[in-house]
């Protein structure tokens, strides 16, 4: 039989190829919780990414503005939810800073130490996830979970409270630390530091976790700053930029720690800034508990009984585990704040989802999104 | 982005506000802006119309750089209109400025601003928040959809007026008109 | 003529040689679901003390029921079929894999002259039985009108077909030496050295091209639970999904023992034919039993492979590197040159091939100096 030129096999130009789209989440194990993102694939390739948000969307700043100042607390700490005591030092500092209140120097102390354990536990939640992701089985997630469980371990012994203590109180800090703080937490960093380097060996000494992660998604500070990116997604551009240190709030500027920073702005140098900036906050600790001082008042005793606060307005900006965790409040006389407006990073990097996303694999995306490190909390609060 | 933004990043210290405020003064007036001082920033009170060339001349001239809008806050006052804050720094010069922009209050036919977009991608996703949550129009924003609300929820919760509670929510009805009832 | 005609005299027609293969069968079938429930038991309690759990301990003593108990819980699910699948294809996609698993099976050699039939074209039986599984897991993406399925599927098919080549040509490597495809025959013939002592580079090349065939990590990519949460089988639940189950075991296990007799000398090494039949099972067995250790051990460790780096691994690593293996087997084969010169260019292939890999671990000795660069930056205390 002749075939004729007509009857051959179509050329893969020929052929009528469409796009497919694929949902992934909001009920995903990629997705870190109800965060939704339509991708339109060319086969493995991913063309366009339409982020969805909003399923854990529960009225933050609407609560907010119908409870007295203090009661409005137990909201805040459920944003960042895997680092509540960071996001109850922002929202009490910015109480504090519309009505003027001084904070003791003991519980100062405290907070730091409370938020720099939170900041370790989101960490190690990242490192933990994001080795499932690049498709890890799991070993790294339960890694990371045991240091994990010795912070929160600790939380409940100080707190009385494991993911959201409401110990950080608006003045200082409910109550006074355990006696055997000290030990028990010169002992929970040993163990900490241990975990670490167990990732740390986990994956970056793993060549296919660093072969998957390495070039991926590169970014410059100018692109970053201008999406509005910050934390360690910021960093690991290249810029120091954390605000620990550039607008130091609390007693951060008395202490001793260094800004971890990448070069090309790709998910490894994302991975890696986290993980370095868990030594520093680790750094952090030691110096807090050398330094505490041993007694003293944890919370100040010239507060109000109920706070009213006239005419004031303040943005606080405080490095949160995964950016700029910025809180603007405005107070308008009354007991209730008029108007607090949670400035979240995880927000803010997730936006610029879209612009990392196209043109990767869609085995990447998966790993993009997790170098994000986004808490959906945060996101939708 | 201009030429000087093409150098390595110096993070400098944060600079008193004072400094920054004097520095603004003369462009306050060329905009016919306002300056003021909230508890941590300069504010600067700016009208709607004017708000794209103030960006614009922020953004640019050297002295100031504000490269990074870190922040858009909507608040509502009632009967008294509403206002827009937005928080910008520069990571050049490491300083804050709050401009405020006056809105008239929901419904009325001028409650828009204009979008930040094209100087700040970042403000893409604010706006849209802002957006649904206010009623607020943002004039050139490419894609004004509800981000946080379902997309056929047509309320702005933030808004004072909007009950906390019991209203009854007409969600997806077709035939009706979008919107709560109290 | 009479014998074809005789129902119990005849070779392939007769009645007891058919009862004798079901009773086989039938054996062969309760045997391998026992196993693979052993296997599944054995993988989570491998990995979970990789990971520092305990895995199952309730269901009975040490957890050793759990499998059981897991079995019944799925055979009494519900078994759902999506609106949008294709009824028929949906619903034969998990036997079109299992039956392939399952024939290969019958061939294997667990000792001596032990299993269902031995075929002298037992290793081209073998690889063309495997071959069919694609059919199955193509059935059951593309009817279970899902995307993640199809998704699963097409990766699936990519590399199922490309880390064929390799596997053969790694298999055919050995068959030149042996010169023989009867599995009994090669088991037979390893009595004092076993072959992957003659062909390490041909053995590196068959795991790891196994570890691809049986969607295993570091190449689960068709079953990437991170990214399409399963792959091909994301619709299936209750009995059918198990069947995707006991096939990915089984084959887990089929495939183990098909090394173990190919390269570890099976039944036969070290200890020889004079035995009995009950250590030759042993052997067999704890060879297979290393093999899986090893997958799992790799399974806990290690992340997965891009798609792109799976295929450009094959086709730019792996299809080069048994070729040259053959070539150099056919030289000295036809030159006759001693077996030791066999050992020695395979070792220098293997050498040349752990090199390639690790070429991306001299990369990663700057990967540690970048982590060193940072740590020095940071003067953070190094480990």
């Amino acid at each position: 039989m002749t075939v004729w030129p007509d009857q051959l096999a179509p050329t893969e130009a020929e052929f009528d190829t469409v796009d497919m789209t694929i949902n992934i989440g909001p009920q995903h194990p990629a997705t870190h919780g109800v965060f939704r993102m339509v991708l339109t694939v060319d086969g493995e390739l991913v063309v366009d990414c339409e982020p969805y948000i909003g399923y854990l969307h529960r009225g933050l700043e609407k609560l907010t503005e119908t409870a007295d100042y203090r009661q409005a607390m137990g909201w805040w700490d459920r944003t960042d939810y895997l680092a509540g005591m960071c996001c109850e030092f922002a929202y009490c500092d910015t109480v504090e800073r519309l009505a003027g209140f001084e904070v003791p120097d003991r519980a100062q102390y405290i907070r730091v130490i409370m938020a720099e354990l939170s900041r370790i536990n989101s960490h190690f939640m990242f490192l933990g996830a994001f080795g499932a992701d690049v498709g890890s089985f799991g070993t790294s997630f339960i890694y990371g979970w045991r240091e994990r469980e010795r912070i929160y371990d600790l939380f409940e012994e100080v707190a009385g409270d494991r993911m959201f203590p409401t110990y950080i109180k608006v003045g200082g800090v409910t109550m006074d630390l355990p006696e055997n703080f000290e030990s028990r937490c010169r002992w929970l960093i040993a163990s900490i530091k241990q975990g670490i380097e167990d990732l740390d060996g986990l994956l970056t000494g793993n060549e296919i976790f660093v072969e998957r992660c390495r070039g991926l998604s590169p970014m410059s500070t100018e692109e970053a700053i201008g999406l509005g990116i910050t934390g360690p997604v910021l960093r690991a551009t290249g810029i120091p930029w954390d605000l620990r240190k550039a607008e130091p709030y609390g007693i951060y500027s008395q202490l001793n720690f260094d800004i971890p920073t990448g070069r090309n702005g790709d998910v490894f140098d994302r991975y890696f800034v986290r993980l370095s900036e868990m030594y520093q906050s680790v750094r952090i600790i030691e110096q807090c508990l050398a330094e505490m001082p041993k007694s003293g008042l944890v919370l100040n005793p010239d507060l109000p009984k109920t706070l009213r606060i006239t005419d004031a307005e303040v943005y606080v900006r405080h490095e949160g585990t995964k950016g700029e965790y910025g809180v603007f409040g405005m107070a308008k006389g009354g007991t209730n704040a008029y108007r607090m407006k949670l400035r979240s990073p995880s927000f803010c990097n997730l936006s610029a989802l879209r612009r990392m996303v196209v043109g990767s694999y869609v085995a990447d995306a998966v790993i993009i999104l997790g170098s994000l490190d986004i808490v959906l909390g945060e996101v939708d609060k | 982005m201009s030429k000087a933004a093409s150098l390595p990043y110096v993070v400098t210290p944060q600079i008193p506000n004072a400094r920054l405020a004097d520095a603004l003064g003369a462009v306050a007036a060329q905009f016919g802006a306002t300056l003021g001082q909230t508890k941590s920033d300069v504010n600067l009170d700016v009208p709607a119309d004017r708000l794209r060339d103030l960006v614009r001349t922020l953004k640019e001239r050297s002295a100031f750089q504000f490269d990074y809008l870190r922040n858009m806050a909507g608040v509502d006052f009632g009967e008294e209109g509403m206002a827009i804050k937005y928080q910008l720094y520069s990571f050049r010069h490491g300083h804050t400025l709050q401009i405020t922009v006056p809105l008239p209050p929901h419904n009325h036919p001028h409650a828009s601003v204009p979008s930040l977009v094209e100087f700040y991608g970042a403000a893409d996703w604010h706006e849209r928040e802002a957006a649904e949550m206010f009623g607020i129009h943002f004039e050139g924003h490419p894609n004004l959809k509800n981000l946080l609300l379902e997309e056929d929820l047509h309320i702005h919760p933030l808004l004072k007026a909007h009950p906390l509670q019991k209203a009854e929510i007409k969600q997806g009805i077709e035939d009706g008109p979008a919107g709560f009832n109290f | 003529m009479s014998e074809v005609l005789n129902p119990f005299g005849s070779e392939i027609f007769g009645i007891w040689n058919w009862l004798d293969a079901i009773i086989r069968v039938v054996i062969m079938v309760t045997v391998m679901t026992v196993v693979v429930m052993y296997l599944i038991y054995g993988e989570r309690k491998i990995v979970a003390r990789f990971q520092q759990r305990l895995g199952p301990t309730r269901t009975g003593p040490a957890g050793l029921l759990q499998s059981f108990a897991d079995a019944l819980k799925l055979v009494g699910k519900e078994d759902l079929r999506p609106k949008r699948a294709d009824r028929w294809v949906f619903e034969f996609a998990p036997f079109a894999t299992f039956v392939p698993v399952f024939i290969t099976l019958s061939i294997l050699p667990f000792a001596q002259d032990w299993g269902v039939r031995n075929l002298p074209l037992g290793l081209f039986f073998m690889i063309s039985a495997l071959g069919l599984e694609i059919v199955g897991v193509m059935m059951a993406g593309l009817g279970s009108g899902n995307k993640f399925a199809l998704l699963g599927a097409v990766r699936a098919a990519a590399q199922m077909i490309s880390y064929e080549i390799p596997l053969v040509l790694s298999l055919l490597a050995v068959v030149m030496i042996a010169g023989t495809l009867d599995l009994n025959q090669m088991a037979l013939q390893q009595d004092r050295y076993p072959y992957v002592i003659l062909q390490p580079l041909a053995f590196l090349i068959f795991f790891t091209a196994m570890l691809s065939e049986l969607h295993r990590a570091p190449f689960d990519i068709p079953v990437a639970e991170s990214e399409i949460v399963g792959g091909y089988f994301v619709e299936y639940s209750g009995i059918r999904w198990s069947m995707f189950m006991l096939s990915e075991y089984a084959a887990m296990w089929g495939f183990s023992i098909f090394g173990a007799v190919v390269f570890l000398g099976g039944w036969q090494f070290p200890m020889g034919e004079d035995w009995g039949w009950g250590w030759q099972l042993a052997l067999t067995m704890g060879k297979s039993l290393a093999f899986i250790f090893v997958m799992l051990w790799v399974r806990a460790t290690v992340p997965r492979l891009r798609i792109d780096q799976l295929m450009s691994f094959c086709w730019k690593v792996l299809l080069p590197m048994s070729l040259v293996q053959i070539l150099a087997n056919g030289f000295i084969l036809v030159y006759g040159g001693p077996y030791w010169l066999l050992t020695l260019t395979s070792s220098l292939g293997a050498a040349v091939l752990v090199a390639i890999i690790m070429r991306q671990a001299f990369r990663r000795s700057s990967t540690k100096t970048l982590v060193g660069a940072y740590r020095t930056q940071l003067q953070v205390p190094a480990p």
